[in-house]
């Protein structure tokens, strides 16, 4: 495959991402926002189109728009108006969708992404507030279409990037970090299964090194990275063979169908909707102050990138480390609060990760709601450091033990298992002597040279002395009675 | 008993004994039911204004001070307004037996102040029309003339308090519907400025015109109704958040006042001579009376109309997309999937009018057409606004015919759309900027029909505008 006719062309990318907003109430009335719920039950005559109901802007969203918009730095619009997009559809209860088409709250930006070692800066073209439809369930009592309007009404925001992503790993990188972000911000979960973030992607193919764009082609609601993956590779090959047999890519909106892999057409252009935007004449425009932006500029959560920095620049930690530890926001900020307890970074990161991350997950339980203190954390970092347990020990007996007895210290574990390390050279020096006397052939072996073997007794005594012996003593002890 | 023309009249013979909420009630109501061939009622709340009237007549034995400011109030709505736990059709078949599950802001606040409302009038089809003609449960007749109609979209509002069956109506003003059937019908109707009174609960037609209007027969009344719906609501963005002045007690005018009016209007081909005729009485007397009263000019007359069209239709399609026969009213039972669904229950639920209009507005909000209409109508709307507001500048208020004529004969104009609509032509005006507008009756034509003027004031002049009106009708 290394002369393929595909590796001769290059996919151009560029992505919608809908972001459900995690605000209390929906966008344009007091109905609550969250997910689930039996059907219909998040719903009132505003959210379900009465007549004579009109929208009353919840203020959040607009808020959380321009967290999103400083976090990308993109530039925030001051004068925001909101307008509508007409179209019928079951589940959208007024038959417009309330949205920004004529003045986006926030304009370019940014985001990095890292697709092995390669960096790479992905435009944003910009980002508007919009509200989500209900939902359609067209397989669950066939051949009738069921409504759920729990959904309709709850905020979105619209994040549409340029053209800028060139494969399925690189979208998945973009996806990733942008998910990371809106959790760090607080502003959405970013699950994909809940649909609390869904993406458009809008494909075409170009030969290497071709500088104008092909024909696009939109995918819709790819509601799960693994899909929108698939949908991109799928897209790409389809749209490379149409080329190659001497067609043409039809300007397309698609759905990619995941149980047979393949996309195909929704509608083509001349079919295309007439959404017949117009000004929303029930919102008056939304005119925001200097100030109010730099007060939410000034309460900004700390962002991915600039704790990555700081794990790698102030707590040294190796950029695989560092990397982990800032997955997710609670993570990383609970990583800093051990940091208080204790100096030993790398320590504390290995504790996290090794440990700590396992055992949440283990226990579907947030790092917040890990049962340990940072003092006891502390306390159990400094045993180790003080050779006072050994690391392997530390790790295997006593963490379990503080997970299973929480009001004892680690000391008092330690003490009552029987866990702390010797130095008593008598105790040490019988357990030497009953090893050096049970292999003799392997002393001998020692002592012709073989110096390796310091090793293999090490271990026989620690076994024996399960885990305690002190290293330091146990290996002069050894090295006396092997060549003294 | 005595025909009541203002709620001061019925609070005083309360007051003296010789009056009881129920009596008042019962007398309504035997109006409406002597006024069952002008079409006026599409539904009537016999028990449950009688029910109330008994109940607020108790309290008041108890302690007089115990009633709500608008006591004695019986009251008309318009079927475009939401009234809990009562049907709201919009005059529409599409909407048949839907109850709204809340009341309209300016309803609940007058029965927060104790009115009563007696029943839910007719009205042209979504607030659409000029005659009350359009309405899915036949038409509306004027009670001066049956044969006639009784003008629109408020056109049940107007008959109903022309015909005393009750003592004043709620109408909604999208492009002249309170005032124009007030002149049509000879009673007062005020629009007050847009954003003044919520939204809230007034099936939309055109969002950024709608405004919720009085139809009474005293100025007093208008006044009291107004500053008691008035006011900022949390249900609607638009909504004004300026305090209401105390209009009932701002109700004595003097001085002296300068207005305009315009000569466009004045000569323009379509106005009757005999209200051309009444309207230059009155600046007569008016100047006899030292107000300074002034031909302007105002060159966009011609262009109002048309662009309101374009714009209120634009808004009309949008708004009314919510009636689809999903969640709500009339569903076709021959569709067999979605989009049959949506064809068959609005090509069946709406009238002709409203299809019209939903069409025309569809087609200038479509792509390569919003420029050229939509956008093209709003600048137009912009320059209309600039030009009022300057000559508003100027001048107190603004001087107009309601209509170009009197009421005409039911049928005369219904096959020809354009023609009704240029029946809105010196209402529209208001509308267009956003400023209140009062429609009085001055007199009558030689066809015995009611005619009526209207005077415009600039954006929040309800005080003096509801002054000088009341003026004007002592001196008339």
């Amino acid at each position: 495959m290394s002369n393929s006719i595909y590796d001769t062309y290059e996919t151009v990318i560029g992505l919608e991402i809908h972001v459900q907003l995690a605000t209390a109430s929906k966008a344009f009335c007091a109905d609550d926002a969250s997910f689930g719920g039996d059907p219909n039950t998040h719903v009132s005559t505003i959210s379900l189109g009465h007549p004579g109901t009109l929208p009353r802007l919840n203020k959040k969203q607009v808020e959380f728009a321009i967290k999103l918009g400083l976090a990308l730095g993109s530039e925030i619009s001051l004068y925001n108006a909101f307008d509508r997009k007409n179209y019928f559809y079951a589940d959208l209860p007024k038959g417009y969708q309330i949205t920004q088409d004529r003045k986006p709250i926030c304009i370019g930006g940014s985001l990095e992404i890292e697709v092995g070692d390669t960096k790479k800066t992905v435009r944003i073209h910009h980002i508007h507030m919009e509200e989500d439809a209900g939902k359609s369930m067209h397989d669950q009592d066939a051949p009738h279409s069921l409504i759920d309007l729990n959904r309709a009404g709850v905020p979105l925001l619209e994040i549409v990037s340029e053209p800028d992503l060139r494969s399925a790993e690189e979208v998945d990188a973009y996806m990733s970090a942008m998910r990371r972000l809106v959790r760090y911000l607080d502003i959405s979960d970013g699950n994909m299964e809940q649909g609390s973030m869904r993406c458009d992607c809008n494909v075409s193919v170009r030969k290497n090194g071709a500088t104008a764009l092909g024909e696009r082609c939109e995918i819709k609601n790819l509601n799960s990275m693994r899909y929108a993956r698939r949908a991109i590779q799928y897209e790409f090959k389809r749209q490379v063979d149409l080329l190659e047999s001497g067609g043409k890519v039809a300007q397309q909106t698609l759905n990619f169908d995941p149980a047979s892999g393949i996309t195909s057409p929704l509608r083509d252009k001349e079919d295309a909707h007439d959404y017949r935007y117009f000004p929303e004449p029930d919102l008056p425009p939304i005119v925001l102050t200097k100030d109010y932006i730099t007060a939410i500029e000034a309460n900004m959560p700390p962002l991915p990138w600039a704790l990555l920095r700081q794990f790698i620049e102030e707590k040294a930690l190796p950029l695989y480390d560092a990397k982990l530890l800032t997955e997710e926001k609670e993570t990383a900020l609970y990583f800093l609060a051990l940091c208080a307890h204790y100096p030993d970074s790398k320590a504390i990161s290995n504790l996290v990760i090794n440990k700590i991350l396992p055992y949440c997950n283990e226990m579907s339980l947030t790092i917040y709601e890990f049962p340990l203190s940072g003092e006891r954390m502390a306390a159990f970092l400094q045993l180790i450091d003080s050779g006072k347990v050994s690391n392997t020990i530390a790790y295997q007996r006593l963490f379990p033990a503080m997970l299973q007895e929480q009001d004892k210290t680690p000391m008092q574990l330690a003490q009552a298992l029987n866990l702390l390390q010797t130095d008593d050279a008598d105790f040490l020096t019988t357990l030497v002597e009953q090893v050096l006397a049970e292999f003799p052939d392997k002393v001998e072996a020692y002592r012709k040279g073989k110096k390796g073997l310091i090793g293999f007794f090490m271990g026989e005594v620690m076994k024996r002395s399960k885990g305690k012996a002190a290293p330091q003593t146990t290996n002069e002890l050894l090295r006396k009675q092997l060549e003294g | 008993m005595a025909k009541f023309t203002s709620l001061p009249q019925i609070q005083t013979a309360i007051a003296a004994g010789t009056l009881t909420c129920e009596a008042l009630v019962n007398n309504y109501l035997k109006q409406i039911e002597a006024s069952r061939q002008l079409n006026i009622y599409l539904e009537v709340y016999a028990e449950e204004a009688l029910a109330k009237a008994r109940e607020l007549d108790q309290r008041y034995q108890t302690d007089p001070d115990k009633v709500g400011r608008l006591f004695g109030m019986v009251l008309s709505i318009k079927d475009v307004l939401c009234y809990k736990d009562h049907e709201v059709t919009g005059g529409s078949k599409i909407l048949t037996g839907f109850k709204s599950l809340f009341s309209a802001t300016a309803v609940e606040r007058t029965t927060a102040e104790d009115a009563i409302i007696i029943g839910r009038v007719n009205c042209d089809e979504f607030a659409m029309g000029s005659t009350t003609e359009n309405s899915f449960y036949g038409p509306t007749r004027n009670a001066a003339d049956p044969s006639r109609v009784p003008g629109g979209s408020s056109g049940g509002s107007a008959v109903a308090v022309q015909a005393h069956t009750c003592l004043a109506s709620l109408g909604t003003d999208t492009g002249g519907s309170v005032r124009q059937p007030a002149a049509f019908c000879g009673v007062i109707g005020m629009k007050p400025t847009y954003g003044r009174i919520s939204r809230y609960g007034l099936l939309a037609y055109g969002s950024s015109f709608d405004q919720v209007g009085v139809l009474s027969h005293s100025i007093e009344d208008a006044a009291l109704l107004l500053e008691i719906m008035s006011g900022p609501d949390d249900y609607d963005s638009t909504a004004s958040q300026k305090a209401v002045p105390p209009y009932t007690q701002q109700l004595n005018f003097s001085g002296k006042t300068r207005i305009a009016y315009l000569d466009t209007a004045l000569n323009h081909k379509s106005l009757d001579p005999e209200v051309r005729e009444q309207c230059q009485n009155l600046i007569g007397t008016l100047q006899q009376a030292g107000h300074t009263v002034e031909g302007v000019d105002f060159e966009y007359l011609d262009y109002i109309i048309p662009a309101y069209y374009v714009l209120t239709t634009a808004e009309a399609s949008s708004n009314l997309s919510r009636y689809d026969g999903i969640r709500y009213g009339h569903r076709s039972t021959h569709a067999t999937d979605l989009l049959e669904t949506y064809q068959k229950s609005r090509t069946e639920g709406f009238g002709a009018e409203v299809k019209r209009r939903i069409m025309l507005g569809t087609f200038v909000l479509s792509a390569g057409y919003y420029d050229a209409y939509y956008t093209k109508a709003q600048k137009v709307r912009r320059l209309i606004q600039e030009k009022t507001v300057e000559i508003l500048k100027n001048y107190d208020f603004i001087l107009m015919p309601a209509a170009p004529s009197t009421a005409w004969p039911l049928g005369e104009n219904i096959n020809d759309p354009v023609a009704m609509y240029l029946a809105d032509i010196f209402t529209v005006q208001a509308n267009m900027v956003g400023i209140p507008a009062i429609a009085i009756p001055v007199g009558q034509h030689s066809n015995g029909m009611p005619i009526g003027l209207q005077f415009m004031a600039n954006k929040f002049k309800e005080s003096e505008l509801l002054a000088f009106a009341k003026w004007v009708m002592e001196i008339g």
